[in-house]
């Protein structure tokens, strides 16, 4: 969902040169018309003001330079191509969203949502890893805080109100999204990377690697964090602690992901 | 090639998963002082025996069948979506002619 006062910046790694846009993670390029070039020329502004100038400048109607400029911004984010700057309010945004998606709902469907890329550097693992910590850190946390809130709401049904395992239960789910893209990170060393957020998604962009890097790095991830969660496991049943078993779950749920269930499974068989 | 990928990693996933659920089960009747004998015809998937204060856990040989298992039906669904995608590509092909 995109609004007038939304900014679009190239995400890092994409260019704009001589009319053709390049992702130079990815390895792609798009030649872009001369609508596209003045949409690009303003990146930064606010998509009405550039709307208006390509009204402007190709004597077309505002409505028109609207639609079509929202259109383009729309599609480059989808590709993940740039990312939506939202300094003019993301509260407001937030509520509008939500004022949409509540008159969508008869149609039981949800406004769409933005993409946001982010830079990722795999010249070394140490580097991979912490890229993704930190870039993955607020997504890892609000996961953390839903599930906490869960099993302690879970354990207050229960009858057994607890603070201290829901909140090792919520660390675990949300450190375990971010050890699982962190392996991706590792296991892409050397390859230029970014980090995709698409909704409730994240997803490593690389550039075309070998089918057995392809593999490795798909099973990286899933494989990583399920062999944590099983070593949590064995201890827990060496030492009879049923709270650490609890603690391993969710990572162990992550070996789901090297199925053809996955993405991540169909990518390492090549599907 | 891809079949013995998705059989490795059908094998491994669902072991894993097999492996956490029998070892949630036994450390929670490890912790309720009971004893647990879990099993598919003559395979053993997970035991939890007491004597006296000692309590032993066993996971068998049950759960590698069901590793075995998942990685085979990962292979056949594999076999499926690459079926299933080829019959795809070759629509448009068909249509150029």
């Amino acid at each position: 969902m995109l609004d007038a006062g939304d900014r679009l910046v190239l995400a890092d790694g994409v260019v704009f040169c001589n009319g053709t846009l390049v992702d130079a993670v990815a390895r792609a390029s798009w030649p872009v018309n001369a609508t596209g070039a003045l949409v690009l020329a303003r990146s930064g502004c606010a998509l009405g003001d550039v709307a208006d100038d390509v009204a402007a400048t190709f004597v077309v109607s505002v409505e028109r330079a609207r639609t079509d400029v929202l259109s383009f911004a729309w599609e480059l984010n989808r590709l993940a191509l740039a990312n939506v700057d939202r300094r003019a309010g993301r509260v407001r945004h937030a509520v509008a969203w939500l004022r949409l998606a509540v008159r969508l709902a008869p149609a039981g469907t949800l406004p769409a949502i933005t993409v946001r890329r982010l830079r990722l550097d795999t010249r070394t693992i140490p580097r991979a890893i912490a890229g993704v910590g930190r870039a993955g850190a607020g997504r890892g946390a609000g996961i953390a805080v839903a599930v906490a809130v869960l099993v302690a709401h879970i354990g207050l049904l229960a009858g057994r109100p607890s603070l201290l395992l829901p909140v090792a239960v919520g660390l675990a789910s949300g450190g375990g999204l971010i050890v699982h893209e962190a392996a991706h990170a590792a296991a892409l060393r050397g390859i230029p990377s970014a980090l995709v957020f698409r909704g409730r998604r994240v997803s490593v962009l690389h550039a075309p690697a070998g089918p057995g890097r392809r593999a490795l790095v798909a099973a990286a991830g899933p494989g990583v964090t399920a062999i944590i969660g099983t070593g949590l496991l064995a201890v827990s049943v060496s030492y009879s602690t049923p709270a650490l078993a609890l603690v391993a779950g969710p990572a162990v749920v992550h070996a789901l992901a090297l199925t053809v269930l996955a993405s991540d499974g169909r990518t390492a068989c090549e599907l | 090639m891809r079949a013995l990928r998705a059989l490795a990693l059908g094998t491994v996933a669902v072991g894993m998963l097999a492996y956490a659920v029998a070892a949630a089960a036994a450390v929670i009747v490890q912790a309720g002082g009971g004893v647990l004998d879990v099993h598919v015809g003559p395979l053993v998937l997970v035991a939890v025996e007491r004597s006296g204060a000692v309590t032993s856990t066993m996971f068998g040989p049950g759960l590698l069948a069901v590793a075995a298992l998942g990685g085979l039906a990962n292979a056949a669904a594999a076999a499926l979506l690459a079926r299933r995608a080829r019959r795809r590509a070759r629509v448009p092909q068909m249509i150029d002619r």
